[in-house]
């Protein structure tokens, strides 16, 4: 990214706004669609003005059919679009997985590389008092899948530069933004491709262990950076910010100055992010000192109580972190 | 007397704020009821009234920039007159009522 990239304050939905709005005016292929997106401008607001600048033949609101819809987008790419489709909630991204997957990730292969779906995909994550089908982070499901990438950017600026990146690529990417982030201000780099795909970030140096994490639970792991710093524990925040491809190469090289890892993920550990970071490392490193940090294993709760009991948060991650530097 | 303004009570989700529009000038002088500024936050506006009679004396936050929630948007008096402090630090808290709109 450019030093000299100038700078503004944005509220995290308006840097998606913004990042949209100036990929719309640079090509008319891309549109947007989804729930409402269009006059409503989204259920967060990051489509907002898009309507009104660009018109309902551009941003068009569709029925909720997230299967429909993302099959749709995945055919206008193929036929020479540029679609962003909005799946409000990742939890129903479930019911798109078949075109996403079977169709959008597979097309370049099934047709020998004469059709491409490159499309985005964007769709909202994690707990925020709505319930057991309105809070989930299933990413890691995705992180699998040839064909298809995977980015969670944790700031406005990487929302921002992540979607821009995205709309650069010939193939479908998940771009996984959080509920809790949507609250959230900070200065975005105002820049053509500030994001570059596959590239992490670290977002505190620190030498007595890297701890590795994405979107919103970035906050929590400098949450607990700040609290481990009291004791004289020094921990490196890697923000990962692509999921698919990972930034092997930026974690491998701070464990290698640490030798120790924690991974920190709102989502299940079994089969989560952290299973696939430890295992990576492990394949290049040898074994290692690491522990994994996500959800507890239930469904998260509505109860605002149970909700946090599920969660993971700064007191939970350090413990953690303790445990694993006591250990031999 | 001097006042510092700021939203103290907390707002759920709402951490910072960008100045939308004050309504009003330095030297401005407000009763109860008046609309002093709107303030948006990530998904909706602040309107901002006055609880007390006084005078805007020092803009802190101008129109289109940021203020943390909780942190002084502007310095207000009893009396136009009155000497201005460094610092908002040690100011009484002025009476405002806001409305999310």
């Amino acid at each position: 990214m450019s030093s000299e990239a100038p700078s503004i304050r944005l509220f995290f939905r308006e840097a998606i706004a913004r990042a949209l709005a100036e990929e719309m005016q640079l090509d008319p292929n891309v549109i947007v669609l989804g729930q409402d997106v269009g006059p409503f401008g989204g259920s967060y607001k990051e489509f907002a003005g898009l309507y009104e600048q660009f018109g309902p033949e551009r941003v068009r609101d569709t029925p909720v059919s997230e299967s429909g819809i993302i099959g749709l987008g995945v055919g206008a790419a193929a036929a020479g679009l540029r679609p962003l489709v909005s799946i409000t909630y990742m939890d129903f991204l479930m019911l798109g997985f078949d075109p996403l997957i079977n169709y959008g990730a597979k097309l370049r292969y099934k047709t020998g590389g004469q059709l491409r779906a490159p499309l985005i995909v964007k769709t909202t994550a994690g707990a925020k008092g709505q319930g057991v089908a309105h809070s989930q982070c299933i990413e890691s499901w995705l992180m699998s899948v040839p064909g298809l990438k995977v980015v969670a950017p944790s700031t406005p600026s990487d929302a921002y530069g992540l979607i821009k990146s995205a709309f650069r690529e010939e193939g479908p990417v998940v771009y996984i933004d959080h509920k809790r982030l949507f609250p959230t201000a900070g200065d975005v780099h105002i820049h053509e491709t500030a994001v570059p795909i596959g590239e992490a970030i670290i977002r505190r140096t620190g030498h007595d262990i890297t701890l590795v994490s994405h979107s919103y639970m970035i906050r929590v792991a400098l949450e607990a950076a700040q609290l481990m710093a009291k004791d004289n524990i020094s921990c490196e925040v890697i923000d990962l910010r692509s999921l698919a491809p990972l930034d092997i190469e930026c974690l491998g090289a701070s464990v290698a100055r640490t030798a120790a890892l924690a991974t920190l993920e709102e989502g299940q550990i079994t089969c989560g992010v952290g299973a696939e970071i430890i295992a990576r490392l492990q394949e290049t490193l040898g074994p290692l000192k690491a522990i994994r940090i996500g959800a507890l294993a239930a469904p998260v709760s509505s109860n605002p109580v149970l909700e946090a009991a599920c969660l993971p948060n700064a007191a939970r991650v350090c413990s953690a972190i303790r445990l694993l530097l006591q250990s031999g | 007397m001097l006042y510092k303004f700021a939203i103290l009570e907390p707002v759920e989700d709402v951490h910072d704020v960008r100045v939308l529009e004050w309504h009003g000038a330095v030297l401005r002088a407000f009763a109860p009821g008046d609309l002093m500024v709107e303030l948006e936050t990530h998904k909706a506006v602040i309107e901002v009234r006055a609880g007390q009679h006084g005078i805007l004396r020092e803009i802190l936050c101008r129109n289109g920039e940021w203020q943390k929630l909780g942190e002084p948007l502007g310095i207000l008096s009893d009396a136009a007159d009155e000497l201005l402090s460094a610092s908002p630090d040690g100011l009484a808290a002025w009476e405002a009522i806001f409305e999310i709109t």
